[in-house]
C-alpha cells in the first residue's frame, strides 16, 4: 500500500516502511538501545532526501524512549537528577545541532555532511561493538571472565561546581554531564540519532554511573533531546514528514516490546556481534554510495 | 454517479461548444480532468486530452503541457579526497517544473525551425531569468544536464508520434503524471498545424492540488511550522505512553 509523504512529497509503500521500523525495534528492545542510527540510513536508501530522514527519525524516536523510560521508571531505573542536567546540556547541543544543519543546507553540504558523519560513527560503533562481543565470547569459552574496575578516578572528577546525585551514588561536577548532553544534542539534530551509543559508555565510564540506572537516565533526556530536535528541524526547515514519522514510530514501538521480551532467548554478546556486522554493512554501503563514480555527475533539484 | 453526470455535462458542453466554435477556429478540444488531487493515496495521474479540428489530410497536432515556473538548481559533483562531492552548482530561475511536448510525428517534419523557437515547442528555448548569472556565456553542459536530469526525472517530457488523428477530425492523448509532479496551475496548449503552419490553438489549464490529509499537514508545516512540530513530539509523545500502557497489560 502506497502512502504520499506530505514533507517527503513521494509516495512510499507503507508496509515496507512498517516493517523497517519493526524490525529496527526488535532490535532495539532486544539489545537496548535505540534505533535512529539505522533508520536514517535506511530511509535514505529508500529516496527519502536526507534532511527529511534525519528530521522524522528524530521525531519517531520520542516514542520509544517514552515507552522505555515509563518500564524503567517503574522499576525505579532512572536518575531524575542526572537526567534533568544531561537534558540541559541535550537541549543546548540539539539547538546547535540544528544551526549547524542550517548553515550545511545554505551552502549546499548538508547531504554529504549527514552521509559522512554516518559512515564515520557506524564504522566506529560497529567497529567497537565487533571486537567487544567477539571478545566476551571468546572469553566466555575460555571460561575467563574479565571484571575490571567499576568505577575509576580520574582529573574529570577534580572539575568544579559539584553535586550530589543521590540516586547514582555519585559527587561529581555537573560541567561533564553538561558537556556529554550537549555533544549528544549536537548529534541527535544532525544525525537524527538519540546518541545512546555515545552517552551509555559515557555515562559508565567517564561520570561512573551505576549500569542499572544507565539506559532509564538516557532514554529521559533522549525523549527531551528529540522533542527539541523535532520542534526546531520543523519551525525553521519544515523537514518533519510527521506521515512518515508516525510510521517508523507504530513498526519500532511494536517491535521494541516483542524484541525486549525475547532478549533473554539469545546472549547479548552474540546479538551484539549481530548487530555490529549489520551496522559494519550499512555503513559499507554509504561508503560505497560516496566513493563509487555516479551515474550522472549532475543533479538536479527544484528549489520551492 | 456524480462522475457520470460530470461526463455527461461535459459531451453536452462539447457539443454546444462544437456549433459555435467550429466555425470560428475549427478547433475544440477538452480534458477527461481539470483538476488533479494529490490525496495521500496519490501515485500519479492520467489524463485524457481530447477533441475534435476541422482537419484535412497531412495535418498535424501538437500538445503542449507547461507547470510552474521556479528555481531549479543543478549541482555538479567532483571527486574530491575519495569522495563524490558537490563543488559547483549553478541554479536556473524561471525554468517550468513541468514541461511536455507531443505531436501525431517529428516536430521537425510538422513545422520550421523558427516556430518551434516562437512556441517553444523543444527545450531549448527557456527564456532563463536570473541577474547574478550571464546565460550566454554559460557553459552548455549545464544546459545539458538540466535537461537530461529533468527528463529523467519525467519532469519534463517529449513524446513525438504519440497522438492519435482519427479520419482528420478527431485526436486524443493520455497524459500521464509522475507521482512526484509539483502543484500549481498548468497550461495545456493545443496547436493545429496546416503544411506547417499554425491554423488554430486552444487554451485550458490544469489545477494540480494537495487534497485532504496530505494538504492539511503540508499546509500546517508550512505555516504554522512550530505548532506543527510540537503535535508532531505530542503525537509521538501519545503512542509511547500508549503502547506501555497496552503491553503492561499483556
Amino acid at each position: 500500500m502506497y502512502i504520499y509523504l506530505p514533507i517527503a512529497e513521494q509516495p512510499i509503500n507503507a508496509f515496507i516502511v512498517l516493517g523497517i521500523g519493526w524490525l529496527v525495534g526488535i532490535i532495539m528492545g532486544m539489545v537496548g538501545i535505540g534505533g535512529g542510527f539505522l533508520l536514517t540510513p535506511l530511509m535514505i536508501f529508500f529516496g527519502i532526501p536526507s534532511p527529511v530522514a534525519v528530521a522524522s527519525v528524530a521525531n519517531q524516536l520520542v516514542a520509544p524512549s517514552v515507552s522505555g523510560v515509563l518500564s524503567h521508571w517503574k522499576s525505579g531505573n532512572v536518575d531524575f537528577k542526572m537526567g534533568t542536567i544531561l537534558l540541559v546540556g541535550g537541549v543546548i547541543g540539539s539547538s546547535i545541532g540544528v544551526l549547524i544543519f542550517n548553515i550545511l543546507n545554505a551552502i549546499g553540504q548538508l547531504d554529504l555532511v549527514i552521509k559522512l558523519s554516518y559512515v564515520i560513527f557506524l564504522a566506529i560503533i560497529g567497529s567497537l561493538m565487533f571486537i567487544e562481543s567477539f571478545k566476551l565470547i571468546v572469553q566466555t569459552k575460555r571460561g575467563k571472565p574479565n571484571r575490571g574496575k567499576l568505577h575509576q578516578h580520574n582529573w574529570l572528577h577534580g572539575l568544579p561546581f559539584k553535586t550530589r546525585f543521590r540516586k547514582s551514588k555519585l559527587y561529581i561536577s555537573i560541567i561533564l554531564p553538561l558537556i556529554i548532553g550537549v555533544i549528544v544534542g549536537i548529534l541527535a539534530a544532525l544525525m537524527g540519532i538519540g546518541g545512546g551509543f555515545i552517552i551509555v559508555p559515557a555515562m559508565i565510564y567517564l561520570l561512573g554511573m551505576p549500569t542499572s540506572l544507565v539506559i532509564g537516565t538516557s532514554l529521559f533526556q533522549i525523549i527531551f533531546v528529540a522533542a527539541n530536535t523535532t520542534i526546531l528541524q520543523a519551525s525553521q526547515n519544515q523537514t518533519v514528514d510527521i506521515v512518515l514519522a508516525l510510521i517508523l514510530l507504530i513498526g519500532s514501538v511494536i517491535g521494541v516490546q516483542i524484541g525486549s521480551k525475547f532478549s533473554n532467548l539469545m546472549k547479548g554478546e552474540h546479538l551484539r556481534l549481530f548487530l555490529s556486522f549489520i551496522i559494519l554493512l550499512v555503513g559499507l554501503k554509504l561508503i560505497l554510495d560516496l566513493v563509487t563514480i555516479p551515474l550522472d555527475i549532475f543533479s538536479v533539484s527544484v528549489i520551492q | 454517479m456524480r462522475t457520470l453526470i460530470k461526463k455527461i455535462l461535459l459531451i453536452t458542453i462539447i457539443a454546444l461548444n462544437s456549433f459555435t466554435v467550429f466555425a470560428k477556429d475549427n478547433l475544440v478540444t477538452d480534458l477527461s480532468e481539470s483538476t488533479v488531487e494529490i490525496s495521500s493515496t496519490f501515485s500519479g495521474a492520467d489524463i485524457l486530452l481530447f477533441g475534435a479540428y476541422d482537419g484535412q489530410k497531412n495535418d498535424d497536432i501538437i500538445v503542449v503541457v507547461t507547470g510552474q515556473k521556479g528555481n531549479i538548481k543543478v549541482d555538479k559533483k567532483e571527486k574530491k579526497f575519495g569522495i563524490w562531492m558537490i563543488t559547483e552548482s549553478v541554479k536556473f530561475s524561471n525554468v517550468p517544473k513541468y514541461y511536455y511536448i507531443a505531436s501525431n510525428r517529428k516536430i521537425e517534419e510538422i513545422t520550421n525551425k523558427s516556430e518551434i523557437k516562437k512556441r517553444k515547442l523543444d527545450f531549448n528555448n527557456f527564456e532563463l531569468k536570473n541577474n547574478k548569472i550571464d546565460y550566454k556565456n554559460l557553459d552548455k553542459k549545464w544546459y545539458e544536464a538540466l535537461k537530461r536530469n529533468m527528463k529523467k526525472k519525467q519532469f519534463w517530457k517529449i513524446e513525438e508520434n504519440s497522438i492519435k488523428l482519427n479520419k482528420n477530425t478527431l485526436f486524443r492523448k493520455t497524459l500521464s503524471l509522475p507521482s512526484n509532479v509539483s502543484t500549481g496551475m498548468y497550461d495545456v496548449k493545443i496547436l493545429h498545424y496546416r503544411k506547417g503552419n499554425l491554423i488554430s490553438q486552444e487554451k485550458s489549464k490544469i489545477k494540480i492540488d494537495k487534497t485532504g490529509i496530505s494538504a492539511n499537514i503540508y499546509n500546517v508545516a508550512q505555516n504554522f511550522s512550530a505548532i506543527y512540530g510540537i503535535i508532531a513530539v505530542i503525537v509521538a509523545l501519545f503512542f509511547g505512553w500508549f503502547t506501555n500502557f497496552i503491553f503492561r497489560r499483556i
